[in-house]
């Protein structure tokens, strides 16, 4: 499930897990991206976190509960502004985060090693 | 000396009493037996009256005579003589040559009395008082003659013994008495001349005074007190004038005091100052607002009672604590009795005399809702600017990334790869343009790069800047464009940049499948350029501040988007350089309509 408003971004990210043989979900706002993973229950979600209508970190926060049930990875595209603005994260379940820019493969790197680790 | 004439003064005074004592007391006596004799004479007089003359004969005479002297006293009778009717003698008893000296005129009143008569009458050459009674004999209704009885009081001897001792005594008596009233109050007055040595022992050796030890004489104690009282006069007027001085001092103070109360009235943040126990001392007026109070609720009440906010008050007495290392501490909360939204800064302090002793403290609140939202913006704006950085070259890295690793094998899909990192590079260069701008305006030192500019040039590179986001939203562009194109004198990158911003608004804000109008015309002086979409348009609250730096629009339309509120901001400072003007005209829902004027001359920018 890619989450972000930038439609550039999610077309690469999309493209690039698509190669690696991936089923990939899209949504260019938190709120759509909310009710996806409510209904879809992906096991990847990569979200930006300044988007429109509900930004990403509250979409963790929001999303956080339901990986008790349900478990699933949740990859937090940030632009790192200050130090303590990322300490959020570390209080999430299953929470990683990429800063901007980012290289794809690094990306899909990482979803391949959770994946990996779960099967 | 004084002393003594006083008492040689005193001993006359008192003599002279007790030889008026003694007068008075003799006069008294005197009367007294006046008034016996008289008593006496009336009844012996009425007495002899009643016997009937015919039974004076010479046994009876002498019977009469002796019960007459027996019942008075020797010296009290005189003479008794009874007169016929006609004036003859008919008894006498009286000292030889006697009668002979009583006054004609007393006998012939006493002969005519009808009833009972008392006259007195004093002999030649004799101090003694006689007395006589005289009353009329009645028998069977007649008068048949008179009695005359005569009295006298004896002289009263001064000095009789009786009396002498009565005064010797009362002399005594008075004497004693006037010694123990003199000791007493000597003695009494001791522990008086005990603080007037005191008192006198106080001041300076340069006074003289008495030698204490000369005399306890009431004399002395009382040139004493003198002393002393006349010193008491001279310290209450010295004191007075300490007095006068004192206030003097407080009427300064007082108003230094009001001065400095005023000075922290006028201060934009609320001071309170407590004492050592923490009682309120003063709280200025930006203070008393927030709490709506009165000085006077407010004064001498502990702060706990007034300021009942726990926070607060736990913060100040950790501060107590950290007092010694002098670190700049602030407690920043929201006081809910105050205001809601709020947020203010406490600090506490301590307030030293000149020795360095703590004598209260001071505690300020400040209402930093605005410095905080200030902060707040202006991190939301680097949020935003690092955001609009970052995503642009994430693109670009990305996109690179996949061409160089040739995972893209579509042809089509390469260009429009090697498409979107072109666009994405532009919209950076634009930002760090406009970012770079903003930071010259800031600093004073944008300059207009000025030339000759060919608005053709102008508007095709505008307008081909947006078509692609244009494209992607559907949205027409449509053209009302000369068929000469104005020149104009300018800087043609900022003028570029001003028309982008306006047109990519439109763009920005204008849902799908609308129209966007750009349209430039030419007058004599000025050259018009015209944006008008169909976007979500600006509201009421909102026109006047869209081109205020970072300003941007609560409005979910528009707060949907991402932006830095620099652009517009950024066009309204690039057309005033050109000496041109903007306006806005525009309706929610139903669209805005930007106009930009620019005069064809150049301006020369006034240095302000």
């Amino acid at each position: 499930m890619v989450i972000d408003d930038e439609a550039h971004i999610r077309r690469v990210i999309a493209l690039k897990l698509q190669k690696r043989g991936y089923e990939v979900m899209m949504a260019s706002n938190g709120e759509e991206g909310l009710e996806m993973i409510k209904r879809q229950e992906p096991n990847v979600v990569i979200t930006d976190i300044m988007m429109p209508k509900l930004d990403g970190k509250t979409l963790c926060e929001k999303t956080n509960d339901l990986k008790r049930d349900r478990p699933f990875l949740t990859i937090v595209i940030t632009c790192r502004v200050s130090p303590n603005e990322q300490i959020w994260i570390e209080d999430m379940r299953d929470a990683v985060f990429m800063e901007k820019p980012f290289s794809p493969t690094r990306l899909v790197d990482c979803v391949d090693q959770y994946f990996g680790t779960e099967s | 000396m004084k002393t003594r004439w006083i008492a040689i003064g005193l001993m006359f005074v008192f003599l002279a009493g007790i030889g008026s004592f003694a007068r008075i007391l003799v006069a008294q006596e005197q009367r007294d037996r006046i008034q016996e004799i008289v008593d006496k004479g009336s009844y012996l007089t009425s007495l002899v009256a009643l016997h009937p003359i015919a039974d004076l004969n010479e046994q009876r005479r002498s019977f009469f005579l002796r019960t007459l002297t027996q019942y008075v006293s020797p010296e009290g009778l005189v003479y008794c003589f009874v007169h016929d009717r006609k004036g003859n003698l008919l008894l006498s008893l009286a000292p030889e040559g006697l009668s002979a000296r009583i006054p004609q005129e007393i006998e012939m009143k006493s002969l005519l009395a009808s009833e009972l008569t008392k006259q007195d009458f004093a002999i030649r050459n004799a101090k003694d008082l006689y007395y006589e009674f005289a009353k009329p004999v009645f028998e069977e209704g007649q008068k048949r003659g008179v009695v005359r009885l005569g009295l006298h009081v004896p002289p009263l001897s001064f000095f009789s013994s009786q009396r002498v001792s009565l005064i010797a005594v009362l002399a005594f008596f008075i004497l004693a008495a006037g010694t123990f009233v003199y000791y007493g109050v000597a003695r009494a007055l001791l522990p008086i001349k005990g603080v007037s040595c005191e008192l006198q022992g106080n001041q300076s050796a340069s006074q003289r005074l008495p030698d204490p030890g000369k005399s306890s004489g009431i004399g002395a104690i009382i040139e004493n007190l003198e002393q002393s009282f006349d010193q008491i006069k001279a310290k209450l007027t010295q004191t007075e004038m300490q007095n006068l001085e004192l206030a003097t001092k407080l009427g300064v103070l007082t108003f230094e005091k009001n001065v400095i109360a005023r000075t922290i009235d006028s201060l934009g943040f609320g001071i309170i100052i407590t004492d050592i126990q923490d009682n309120i001392n003063h709280a200025n007026a930006y203070l008393l607002n927030l709490l709506k109070q009165e000085r006077k609720e407010v004064v001498d009440r502990p702060l706990a009672e007034v300021l009942g906010h726990e926070e607060i008050l736990a913060f100040i007495s950790r501060q107590e604590s950290l007092e010694n290392k002098s670190s700049t501490n602030h407690l920043e909360t929201t006081i809910s009795e105050f205001s809601q939204e709020d947020t203010f800064r406490v600090s506490a302090s301590y307030l030293r005399d000149v020795e360095g002793g703590v004598i209260g403290k001071m505690i300020s609140i400040k209402n930093i809702t605005s410095e905080r939202s200030a902060e707040k913006s202006q991190h939301g704006f680097i949020a935003n600017v690092a955001h609009e950085f970052l995503t642009p070259l994430t693109t670009i890295k990305s996109y690179n990334e996949m061409l160089m690793e040739d995972e893209i094998e579509d042809k089509e899909m390469q260009r429009e790869f090697y498409n979107t990192i072109s666009e994405e590079t532009s919209r950076l260069s634009r930002l760090i343009q406009n970012l770079l701008n903003l930071a010259k305006i800031e600093m004073g030192s944008l300059s207009l790069n000025t030339g000759l500019v060919k608005t053709d040039w102008l508007v095709q590179d505008s307008l081909a800047t947006i078509e692609s986001p244009a494209q992607k939203k559907e949205i027409i562009l449509e053209k009302d464009l000369p068929d000469n194109f104005p020149s104009l004198v300018g800087d043609k990158e900022l003028l570029k940049t001003a028309l982008i911003n306006i047109l990519g608004n439109a763009v920005k804000y204008s849902p799908k499948e609308t129209t966007i109008r750009f349209s430039l015309h030419e007058d004599d002086e000025m050259v018009t350029f015209e944006v008008k979409d169909q976007g979500h348009g600006i509201g009421k609250e909102d026109l006047p501040h869209i081109f205020d730096k970072f300003y941007r629009s609560k409005d979910q339309n528009v707060a949907e988007q991402t932006g830095s509120g620099l652009g517009l901001a950024m066009t309204a400072v690039i057309i005033h350089l050109h000496g041109g003007e903007i306006e806005v005209e525009s309706e929610p829902g139903e669209g805005s309509r930007f106009i930009i004027r620019i005069p064809k001359e150049e301006y020369h920018l006034e240095k302000h």
